[in-house]
């Protein structure tokens, strides 16, 4: 006499064993503990952030620029100036090779932000944007798109300035064209190079301090047939002065923007950085008001480790393990389901500390400062910003799955926890002791990498590019679960 | 196929120490099988590996003819209570049953059913952390029933339960068996199996010391011993030691004798003029044969077993 199963069964897949570890993981208070716990320190700071944050970023108008290397001599009356520029450095969009006529300037000039109304103008190419005109700070006209080879002439009559281009030097074509009043009679006339920063430069001077300052690099310009004549087209042969009209800072050690100015045959080579512009409100200010009220998920991350760790750990110190796996021999599919059920919770829970993180941080954020046009309203709709608040969910379910597949490798919570939030939390204690690019390096190859998901602005201190970020995470991830599964395959339970 | 567990040449060690040395032994269904053992003697190492839990390093352990791992719903087949303490204190009872249902397939309905059958309805919603040890050995009884299992393995299912719980759980086995399952219960105790094993597999330090039904194992180890009572104790004893018998006092007025008939003895103290009130032949309990067969195998000798 034998008996068998009188009970019904729909199987022992995958989706069983989903429904089994959820049921597992919502049964017990600490899981919905912990989630409270992350969403409500996720928010948390980022009101301390949001309250705590202030900028003065807006408080000065737009910043007139005279920055240039001029290479110049004296021009009375009208008369005209043409020059080949033959070749220009690509330093970024915004470098400048071009003719210029100007009251003379005293050295070092430096920013012109008093006079209403400089008395200059010039032509000149850009690597990004072509062809450009400048008068004053006030006037621009833009040319042909073609960056250098090109040539410029400039023409002064009465005080009529005239700006062309040419690609032969024979057909002229006009860039644009103003009344400079108030132009000197004698005025300075010559070539110039600018090149602004691309970006901020910074040194650690301490663990707390870090300085900044915009990254000048210097671009070079070569000219060629450059002539001068008066009004009557008789060529003028004179002397070309060199004037820096205070390229850059010099505040930082490593600093070696210093123009210079050599001549060779009738080549003129000029090497500079600076500006010539206006610099719109705000230039300079990089702070990422999205990253910085989402930033707190890794502090409410620590609550969520705990979870994803105990979630696996427990089972091992309870002796449950040996239930799981006499319900479930197949111990790939067990891990496989805990990590679904796990992440998906830590997703969730993720977006659902984001969202409010980012509402509640905004309007605190604009009320300290950070407001249009040097921080752009932003909005949960916009790409970035999407991405920066889903992309936190994904980085808080990312970082569980490490947490698990490290207590399901380790089968200690404590031990588990310590080396999850070790390997999440030290960069931030540590990096600071460190240069700067060896805190880069730490902060790129650590699973908190993923944390760049949460960019929405290009930043100096950016280590790695969001999505980047979160590939360095999927493979910290991926190592620990393979070493999960063999370790659970392997191992006696 | 059958539900049997069939364990064939079994080997298991930890590190130096060897936990299963060469065991084999068949638990076939409408029986229960105690499997009795000192405590470390590889019971639960056994139950372990039949369960796939741990891996042999020889030898093969089979449930229904098949190994434990590639049972595809395992609940339904083999129902498993090792460790009644293995139960999150967190937990309610209740989700503890629900997600076991789940994972095989099982109608939730189950739960109820099962904690029914163990008399813990009333403490589906407690978290099992409040739970006594006869509560959790109730609840780890239940999960075992979850799938209606025609294969039912416990370990140390006593241990905990108040003589009324005892008393119950002889009964539920003893009705398992008599619908027609295989039952596999350990204990440390083979008074606690008296009443309710049919046969069994007594193991020692690891290696089968005995697989025999319960009547056997009496019959052989009373043997051809016959008990003596006399008043003169210590005449007798060596009287008949220098016959070539081995001797042992049991009282202050009785002794064993091994290797003589009792017509000898007889003959031998009529012969000295060594006087005794009773000759016979000696019956063992099963606790006393089970003493006798473990003597050599008991690897912690100095613990008492926990009663």
């Amino acid at each position: 006499m034998t008996y068998s199963s009188t009970v019904p069964s729909r199987g022992a897949g995958f989706t069983q064993v989903l429904n089994a570890e959820w049921t597992k993981l919502r049964s017990l208070r600490s899981t919905w503990i912990c989630v409270a716990l992350t969403i409500g320190l996720t928010i948390l700071l980022a009101y301390v952030a949001g309250s705590g944050n202030t900028t003065d970023a807006n408080d000065f108008g737009p910043q007139r620029v005279f920055s240039v290397q001029l290479v110049h001599q004296p021009l009375t009356g009208d008369g005209s100036i043409v020059a080949r520029v033959a070749d220009q450095d690509v330093t970024g969009p915004d470098a400048k090779a071009g003719l210029m006529i100007t009251a003379p300037v005293p050295a070092p000039g430096g920013k012109e932000g008093g006079d209403p109304d400089p008395r200059y103008a010039a032509v000149m190419v850009t690597p990004g944007h072509g062809v450009q005109w400048q008068s004053g700070f006030s006037h621009t006209a833009a040319g042909s798109s073609d960056p250098a080879p090109r040539w410029l002439k400039l023409t002064r009559t009465g005080s009529v300035v005239t700006g062309y281009e040419s690609v032969d030097g024979v057909t002229w074509t006009q860039v644009g064209t103003n009344d400079v009043t108030g132009l000197p009679t004698t005025a300075s006339v010559g070539l110039f190079v600018a090149s602004p920063p691309t970006g901020l430069k910074s040194i650690r001077r301490s663990p707390t301090a870090i300085e900044s300052s915009p990254d000048y690099t210097l671009s070079t310009a070569t000219f060629e047939s450059v002539g001068l004549s008066g009004g009557d087209g008789v060529p003028i042969t004179g002397a070309w002065e060199h004037l820096d009209t205070d390229g850059a800072p010099r505040e930082l050690p490593d600093d070696n923007v210093a123009g210079s100015f050599t001549e060779d045959a009738g080549r003129f080579t000029v090497s500079g950085a600076g500006d010539l512009g206006i610099q719109p409100p705000g230039f300079g200010a990089d702070n990422d008001v999205v990253r910085d009220s989402l930033f707190g998920i890794l502090i409410g991350f620590i609550s969520m480790a705990v979870v994803a760790t105990l979630f696996i750990t427990t089972e091992f110190r309870r002796g449950t393990i040996r239930t799981t796996f006499t319900a479930t021999p197949h111990r790939g599919r067990v891990l496989a389901a805990k990590s679904a059920v796990l992440a998906a919770l830590a997703f969730l829970t993720g977006v659902a500390a984001a969202v409010p993180a980012f509402l509640i941080s905004q309007p605190l954020l604009r009320e300290n400062g950070f407001t249009p046009p040097a921080y752009p309203t932003v909005s949960l709709t916009d790409g970035p910003v999407a991405r920066a608040v889903v992309g936190t969910g994904l980085v808080l379910a990312l970082l569980a799955l490490l947490a698990l597949a490290l207590g399901a490798w380790l089968r200690s919570g404590a031990a588990a926890i310590t080396v999850v939030i070790t390997l999440v939390v030290l960069p931030l204690v540590i990096g600071p002791f460190l240069t700067l690019e060896g805190e880069a390096w730490l902060k790129r190859t650590t699973p908190g990498a993923g944390m760049a998901i949460q960019q929405t602005r290009e930043r100096w201190d950016d280590v790695i590019g969001p999505w980047p970020g979160i590939a360095v995470l999927c493979v910290w991830v991926g190592v620990a679960m393979v070493a999960a599964a063999v370790q659970l395959r392997r191992r006696d339970a | 196929m059958d539900p049997t567990i069939e364990v064939a040449g079994l080997r298991k060690r930890y590190g130096s120490t060897v936990a299963v040395d060469d065991l084999t032994f068949t638990v076939r269904p409408g029986e229960v099988t105690g499997f009795v053992g000192p405590n470390g003697a590889g019971k639960s190492t056994t139950m372990r590996i039949v369960l796939g839990l741990d891996a042999a390093d020889a030898g093969t352990a089979l449930v229904g003819g098949r190994p434990y791992r590639s049972l595809r719903t395992p609940l339904t087949e083999v129902g498993a209570l090792l460790d009644a303490e293995a139960v999150h204190p967190g937990r309610r009872a209740g989700d503890h049953l629900l997600w076991m249902a789940q994972s095989n397939g099982l109608p939730a309905g189950r739960v109820g059913e099962v904690l029914d059958q163990v008399g813990l309805t009333s403490a589906a919603r407690r978290r099992a952390g409040g739970f006594s040890l006869g509560m959790r050995q109730r609840l780890g009884i239940a999960a075992a029933m979850l799938g209606d299992p025609p294969v039912l393995i416990f370990d140390e299912p006593v241990n905990g339960l108040d003589p009324e719980g005892i008393r119950w759980i002889r009964g539920y086995l003893r009705g398992l068996a008599a619908e027609g399952r295989a039952i596999l219960v350990s204990s440390h105790l083979m008074s606690e199996l008296e009443e309710t094993a049919d046969h069994l597999v007594v193991i020692g330090r690891g290696r089968m010391v005995a697989d025999t039904s319960v009547a056997d194992l009496v019959a052989g180890a009373s043997g051809t011993r016959v008990l003596l009572r006399t008043s003169q104790r210590t005449e007798a004893m060596t009287l008949l030691a220098r016959a070539g018998a081995t001797v042992a006092a049991v009282d202050h007025d009785a002794v064993t004798v091994d290797g003589l008939s009792s017509e000898r003895i007889a003959a031998l103290l009529g012969e000295a003029r060594v006087p005794f009130s009773a000759l016979g032949a000696h019956r063992a309990t099963l606790e006393e044969a089970y003493m006798e067969l473990t003597r050599d195998a008991v690897e912690f000798g100095a613990r008492e077993p926990a009663p």
